[in-house]
């Protein structure tokens, strides 16, 4: 906490000193801690199971608490106050980071306390309609062609999703949704009471459970204070009681400190040189708090900690003294003997042919539909232009389908081995190889086109003669490419039993054999690198 | 004998490129045509072989309508017309015998096209094509390997091998070297002389129409301002052709 407030600040003074604009920093800063304020969890609620546990953000604290507006109003004020003055702007800022330590402080100094949820019922799925509905609407302002259809079809876009979230079939499809949003308010002490007296009079049923697992018994309670660290009642927890504790924070605690850092640093670095400043500070200031904003929770979601690498570290040491010295070959071990070494080559092989018959298969295909899906070729008849439709259809509908995936699929259809990888690699190849080749072809020349046309050339033999000769060595370019990418693929797709040697990798992994499966991975490195060397200098050949 | 009347072009984005030609051109003329950049020479040639479509009017060559024609007939009578462009319009990546005998594709089935099987005449026609542009032994030169002004006798060749009765070069020399335009000329010319074939060459420098052709036509804002023999050209016409030719600067 006081760490994230520390690196907020030397990162605003450094970048201060290597004359960044302070200005955009304090305007990051604020519309992050803003964002920070509505959005983030800030501290933690616990009723009678796990799934109870609600984390409650600044703007959901703020009817319990009400000084923790500060923090909404502070960031705000630096950064309008910093867009019109930089001196005062600075100052502000300096000003606008105390408060909402101060206010954030204040409240994670206070005693857990029962609170009673209110769910605002229809809240989230309005919402969601009215940002689906702007969304739409905001990408075609700029366009004045765009701008009113794209209005309308946000209306209706918004206004369907509204109206099929609020449905039954909408808190089917989506039960989440459903009084996503709760208004924290406080409890009498009635209320309390009777939360108290139903805990004391459960106390016997929890505590011969705790009793048969081996925990200690727990007294009886006097007020919702003895609930600070204990579950509530189930039966309250129902009723949408939980215990707040305010000093157990989401991640929005470290943010927030970070961002007051950044308004410090950045705010005495402005105050001081009110020169820091810089043009489109509110666009760029903007751009960086939306990364801002993006990625925490995605850091947080994804539980990435440095810890877990620290703890894992003796894991991963142990699992390369056992793969080190590798075991190539041992003749005498059992009725037949063990050779990995040979395996792995054999292997090696099979997956470098999927990787060639399905990038063949691939091109073959995809060089005859490239063509129909080249939108300067198709623009004269309409017929065309169905196909020139259909064509991009399809190649955008298989490349939403990744080669694994189809992989799987066909393993299912055709069994395990190299056949399924090669169908799974040849489908994807189409599209992706289809996609660049009609790109290609829509960058041709015009020129010898026009010159064919005039000769009085008939439309295949224009292909054949300008367009074909222009864009074949973009073709066996883009074919090398993708060969090379399917090469890294067609090593995954034995995980999933589509053959070759990631088969091999699984099943020594699986069988803990790391001594015979750190060959597979430096074969794998070597015959990578090889293949994009001579894939490299071959498309440089080519141009 | 071409014959055109009331030829008018409107593009779909209100320019009006020609409006009301009317030309009358014998067999085996040498017709330059002046003016401005942006008058109407350029569209007005390209009208003749439909690269660029009509507007409105007619163009009779012998005794059909070719602003009418459509597919197949479309091409039977464009490979009677030789078109040279400003930028050459080479396959970069083909061999020069490859593209001058592109030449032939108007007058075989499309799939002789497609599999290359043109005919020992096709092959003497091109050989002897090349060898009248004066680029004998570079047959097997991949085209991107010569000069500019090399290009452009490959693309003449090109045109020659069509066996025209009408040539139509559009601005053949501006992208090449001034000195390099007699060259060009002088090929246009001896093949007008000893084939009598039409030729209708767009030129920006009045000199060099003066020097080449027998008769000019002059575009000023997409209308023939002057049609006669090259002598009748004087000062006086020359401001009317070049007029406005200030405010374009």
């Amino acid at each position: 906490m006081w760490g994230a407030l520390a690196v907020g600040a030397l990162v605003a003074v450094l970048a201060g000193f290597a004359r960044a604009s302070m200005r955009r920093l304090v305007v990051a800063a604020g519309a992050a801690l803003v964002a920070v304020y509505i959005a983030f969890p800030f501290s933690t609620t616990v009723g009678f199971v796990s799934r109870d546990t609600i984390r409650p953000t600044l703007l959901g604290l703020t009817p319990l608490q009400p000084l923790l507006a500060v923090v909404f109003i502070a960031a705000m004020t630096a950064m309008v106050v910093a867009l019109r003055s930089p001196r005062a702007g600075g100052l502000t800022a300096v000003a606008a980071a105390g408060a909402s330590l101060a206010a954030i402080l204040a409240w994670r100094a206070q005693p857990p306390v029962l609170v009673h949820l209110l769910p605002l019922g229809g809240l989230m799925e309005v919402l969601t309609a009215l940002v689906l509905g702007a969304a739409i609407a905001a990408a075609g302002w700029g366009s004045r062609r765009l701008r009113w259809p794209l209005l309308g079809l946000g209306l209706v876009a918004g206004i369907l999703t509204g109206v099929l979230l609020l449905s039954p079939t909408g808190h089917r499809l989506f039960p989440n949704a459903v009084g996503y949003y709760r208004l924290v308010t406080k409890t009498s002490s009635a209320e309390q009471e009777t939360i108290v007296e139903a805990y004391n009079a459960n106390l016997d049923v929890t505590n011969s459970q705790r009793q048969r697992i081996g925990l200690r018994p727990l007294p009886p309670i006097e007020s919702t204070a003895g609930l600070a660290t204990e579950r509530l009642p189930e039966e309250a927890a129902a009723t949408g009681y939980r215990m707040l504790r305010p000093a157990e924070g989401g991640y929005g605690v470290g943010v927030a400190f970070l961002l007051c850092g950044l308004l410090l640093g950045s705010g005495v670095m402005l105050a001081a040189k009110p020169r820091l400043t810089s043009t489109n500070d509110l666009v760029t200031g903007l751009v960086y708090a939306t990364a801002l904003v993006v990625l925490t929770p995605a850091f947080a979601s994804t539980r990435f900690s440095l810890g877990k690498i620290v703890e894992g570290w003796p894991f991963l040491l142990n699992f390369l003294d056992r793969a080190w010295p590798p075991l190539l070959t041992d003749p005498n071990y059992g009725q037949f003997g063990l050779f990995p070494l040979q395996e792995v080559a054999s292997q090696m092989l099979i997956t470098l042919e999927i990787a060639l018959v399905g990038t063949f298969l691939g091109a073959l295909f995809a060089v005859p539909l490239s063509f129909l899906a080249a939108r300067n070729l198709t623009a004269d008849n309409p017929l065309m232009r169905v196909a020139f439709v259909i064509t991009r259809g399809f190649f955008n509908l298989d490349r939403g389908v990744d080669t694994l995936i189809l992989a799987l699929i066909f393993v299912a259809a055709v069994g395990l081995g190299p056949l399924a990888g090669v169908l799974a690699m040849a489908i994807h190849s189409i599209a992706d190889l289809g996609k660049l080749y009609s790109e290609s072809i829509e960058n041709v020349d015009r020129g010898p086109i026009e010159a064919l046309e005039s000769v009085g050339a008939a439309g295949s033999n224009v292909v054949r003669w300008a367009i074909l000769p222009q864009v074949s060595p973009l073709f066996l370019g883009w074919t090398l490419y993708r060969f090379e990418i399917n090469f890294r693929v067609s090593i995954v797709l034995g995980l999933v039993g589509a053959g070759g040697i990631g088969f091999f990798i699984q099943d020594k992994m699986a069988s803990g054999k790391y001594d015979q499966m750190i060959i597979a991975i430096i074969a794998i490195v070597i015959v990578v690198n090889i293949i994009d060397f001579v894939s490299s200098w071959l498309r440089g050949k080519l141009v | 004998m071409i014959e055109v009347s009331n030829l008018s072009k409107v593009f779909p984005d209100g320019t009006k490129a020609l409006s009301d030609v009317n030309v009358s051109v014998p067999d085996g003329d040498f017709i330059a045509v002046i003016g401005l950049s942006g008058a109407g020479k350029s569209t007005f040639l390209r009208c003749l072989n439909r690269l660029v479509e009509p507007s409105a009017g007619s163009i009779t060559v012998g005794s059909r309508d070719v602003a009418r024609l459509r597919g197949r007939q479309l091409q039977h009578y464009r490979r009677t017309v030789g078109f040279i462009f400003q930028q050459f319009n080479l396959v970069q990546r083909l061999s020069v015998l490859d593209n001058v005998l592109s030449g032939r594709l108007g007058y075989h089935p499309t799939w002789r096209g497609l599999l290359a099987l043109y005919t020992e005449v096709d092959r003497e026609l091109a050989m002897s094509a090349i060898r009248e542009v004066g680029l004998s032994g570079k047959e097997d030169a991949r085209v991107d390997q010569l000069s500019g002004g090399q290009q452009q006798r490959v693309a003449i060749a090109r045109a020659m091998a069509q066996e025209p009765q009408l040539i139509l070069a559009d601005e053949p020399m501006a992208s090449l070297d001034p000195r390099l335009s007699d060259v060009i000329l002088g090929i246009l010319r001896n093949y007008n002389e000893t084939k009598g074939v039409t030729v209708l060459v767009n030129i920006h420098v009045l000199d060099l129409a003066k020097r080449y052709a027998k008769r000019v036509l002059a575009f000023n804002k997409g209308k023939l301002v002057f049609d006669g023999p090259v002598s009748s050209l004087d000062d006086d016409l020359e401001t009317r052709i070049y007029a406005g030719s200030l405010e374009a600067l």
